[in-house]
């Protein structure tokens, strides 16, 4: 445990602010095709939201962005990315879901967990916002409703 | 408390650590969870107590990435280990664990790995390496991974070291390869997807090691593997068929004797519009594959056999949940989504949901008849009447054998009912109300239970919850549980106090599964 302390508060000293970039990874898109990570970043702003089909406060927090996403978009033009973290249990299911939910989002499946652990998610859901140059601008884990606001917010403060 | 203490300075330091961090030109990143339980004496959970009266597993992870070039570790500490984790089978006491290792470079066809692999061939039936914080293990591969993709047509990966079991290394060495073809690039073929999948994987343990090996039927160090698969994907259809084998006769538990397993996987779906529907099949027989031909739980597997059911995250539905039958199975599961939604305004839409699973036992009883080891039709049905509030119902009929596919041919029945309420003051603040309710003339009878849950977005929430056993003639037991929870932008703690059964837990916006005990519970997740 001090070996711990010491390492934590060894990189806090050494801490500087810059933003960190999004890691280049493998995953699967909806049609079942391998892509890189690097090709989400196409020059817009992108909301990134890691969830599971067991992950009940991710579901509300998708459905959430799901239902105001087109007043959003009437004010800043980004993109929402779902990645299911689900694994070969339950991809199927997860792909069912995204269709079955109407979400109107890029969905793809980190079915060996790489984009999860490359991004550092320890526990879903944990929402990013991700910058048109691929830079992570802000994070959040857990949900409470009404907490997608911040999120537009940081979108809307990218679009100025 | 000293303990506890030492949590929270991590707790401070890891919020001041909030910024990134960038080193040269690269950068690195990282990520820290701590869960720790301090222990009550419960004279309703005899027992229940260890002598230590305290646990914590805590996790550090740290990643360095430069250009395609990219190098990280993980150092576990258990002080000591929580209850219920089947690393203590592995020696008690307090451990400090130094769980992934690793260098890497890729670029966009190539990647090689050298330390700790974490990779899965098809579904996992054949092989899987991954870490599960919830269950306690990580049975990551320490050795080397490359891959190859041959301009889309055809990608090859290796993978070939030795297994971890829990805090130590099985003496296995494991190998395998893996190769996917895509008909679909080859021909041109813009409009859909076709791949043809095959994978060998060897795990090799000197069988003298194993006492008795010659009784239990193991004949030889080697046991080989393979699989052979095929993805189908045209507009809204899928299809995906796998089957996997063993060459030799392998243990597939440490208790029962060796035979030569199999598998068979086969999965549908479609969607049109906002409809849809998926359905799976799966017959397995002897096919798990542990890491070691010595020793005992969960972590000890490179293969990857899933329960095939619903996972719920109400509580009264997880009560009895199904495990698979590694002797062998057979059943499968169907799902059916569809959204209803309102043209104009998006914040009113129905979403229904229909779930059916079925297992049944390959060994027939005395009558001829293939023992039905899990049985669940359910239906849920979620609505967002307007900005405010969304209701949920569901039902599920659980039917399930108590003896396992054993000499029992009984099943218990449980009728479980669910409402879930939440309704939004204003942006901020909202309320969550569930009600539940199991039904059941067999086993313990009757069950209640309700949780109501207050947040205030984007950082606090407050729950309290209670599960009450009523229908229970000797031990009318009360599982009650409160708690608060904050996040601030990457951290996030939760501080909890309750009588756990274990299963899910989920409120405050996670979900965990949690094993037995009463006490408190401190949780810490942050990142970096």
């Amino acid at each position: 445990m001090k070996k711990l302390l010491f390492l934590l508060l060894a990189l806090g000293a050494m801490t500087t602010v810059s933003a960190q970039t999004i890691p280049d990874v493998k995953i699967e898109n909806q049609k079942g095709e391998t892509i890189s990570t690097l090709s989400l970043v196409q020059g817009k702003p992108m909301i990134v939201s890691f969830w599971s089909t067991t992950c009940k406060p991710c579901i509300m927090e998708l459905n959430a962005i799901n239902e105001q996403l087109e007043e959003w978009l009437e004010e800043a033009d980004f993109e929402v990315v779902a990645v299911s973290t689900d694994d070969s249990r339950s991809v199927s299911r997860a792909r069912a879901m995204t269709r079955g939910n109407g979400w109107e989002f890029i969905c793809l499946y980190d079915k060996n967990q790489d984009f999860k652990r490359a991004m550092q998610v320890s526990l879903t859901p944990h929402t990013f916002v991700i910058d048109a140059d691929g830079k992570i601008v802000y994070s959040h884990s857990g949900y409470t409703p009404g907490s997608e606001n911040v999120l537009f917010e940081k979108i809307k403060e990218l679009a100025k | 408390m000293k303990r506890l203490a030492i949590s929270l300075a991590l707790l401070a330091t890891a919020v001041a650590a909030q910024a990134q961090i960038s080193v040269g030109k690269g950068q690195l990143s990282g990520s820290i969870e701590s869960n720790n339980i301090y222990y009550m004496e419960d004279s309703a959970l005899a027992g229940s107590t260890p002598e230590d009266r305290f646990g914590s597993n805590s996790y550090l992870k740290v990643d360095y990435t430069l250009g395609r070039f990219s190098a990280g570790l993980q150092a576990d500490a258990y002080l000591p280990v929580l209850q219920g984790f089947d690393m203590a089978t592995y020696g008690a006491g307090h451990k400090f664990v130094l769980s992934s290792k690793y260098i890497q470079w890729q670029d966009r066809n190539f990647a090689v790995r050298v330390g700790d692999i974490f990779d899965q061939f098809g579904s996992g039936i054949l092989f899987r390496t991954w870490e599960d914080r919830a269950l306690g293990f990580n049975n990551s591969l320490e050795g080397v991974r490359g891959a190859y993709n041959f301009n889309g047509y055809v990608s090859v990966k290796g993978v070939y070291g030795r297994p971890r079991l829990y805090d130590e290394y099985a003496s296995s060495w494991v190998r395998g390869a893996d190769m996917s073809v895509s008909i679909s690039e080859i021909t041109g073929w813009d409009n859909g997807m076709l791949n043809l999948e095959g994978s060998y994987l060897n795990r090799h343990q000197n069988i003298d090691e194993v006492p008795d090996a010659e009784m239990l039927g193991l004949t030889s160090s080697d046991i080989n593997m393979f699989s052979g698969r095929i993805n189908f994907a045209w507009q809204g259809l899928e299809l995906r068929g796998e089957y996997v084998g063993k060459c030799n006769a392998d243990l597939y538990s440490p208790i029962h004797e060796a035979a030569r397993g199999n598998a068979w996987l086969a999965e549908a779906a479609y969607d049109y519009n906002r409809f849809a529907v998926s359905a799976s099949f799966r017959r397995l027989e002897h096919m798990s594959t542990m890491a070691s031909l010595i020793g005992g739980g969960t972590g000890n597997v490179i293969n990857y056999l899933p329960a095939l059911t619903r996972q719920y995250t109400y509580m009264l539905t997880n009560l009895n949940p199904y495990q698979v039958n590694a002797e062998g199975e057979i059943g499968g599961q169907a799902d059916i989504y569809y959204s209803l939604r309102n043209r104009t305004d998006r914040s009113r839409y129905w979403n229904f949901h229909a779930n059916f699973s079925t297992f049944y036992t390959l060994e027939e009883n005395g009558g001829g008849e293939h023992r039905l080891l899990w049985r669940d039709i359910n239906v849920d049905v979620e609505r967002q009447w307007n900005r405010r509030l969304k209701t949920t119902l569901l039902y599920s009929r659980q039917e399930w054998n108590p003896s396992h596919g054993g000499i029992n041919d009984d099943t218990y029945v449980s009728d479980i009912f669910v409402a879930d309420i939440t309704y939004k003051f204003d942006k901020k603040k909202s309320l969550r109300v569930e009600a539940q309710y199991l039904l059941s003339g067999d086993y313990e009878g009757d069950w209640a239970a309700a949780l109501v849950e207050f947040n205030v977005a984007p950082s606090w929430s407050v729950y309290a919850s209670d599960m009450y056993n009523l229908g229970n003639e000797t031990d009318k037991m009360h599982y009650y549980n409160a708690g608060v929870s904050w996040t601030h932008s990457r951290t996030r703690l939760q501080l909890s106090y309750g009588r756990n059964r274990a299963g899910y837990v989920c409120s405050g916006g996670v979900c965990r599964f949690s094993p037995a005990y009463t006490g408190f519970n401190l949780v810490l997740t942050s990142s970096f």
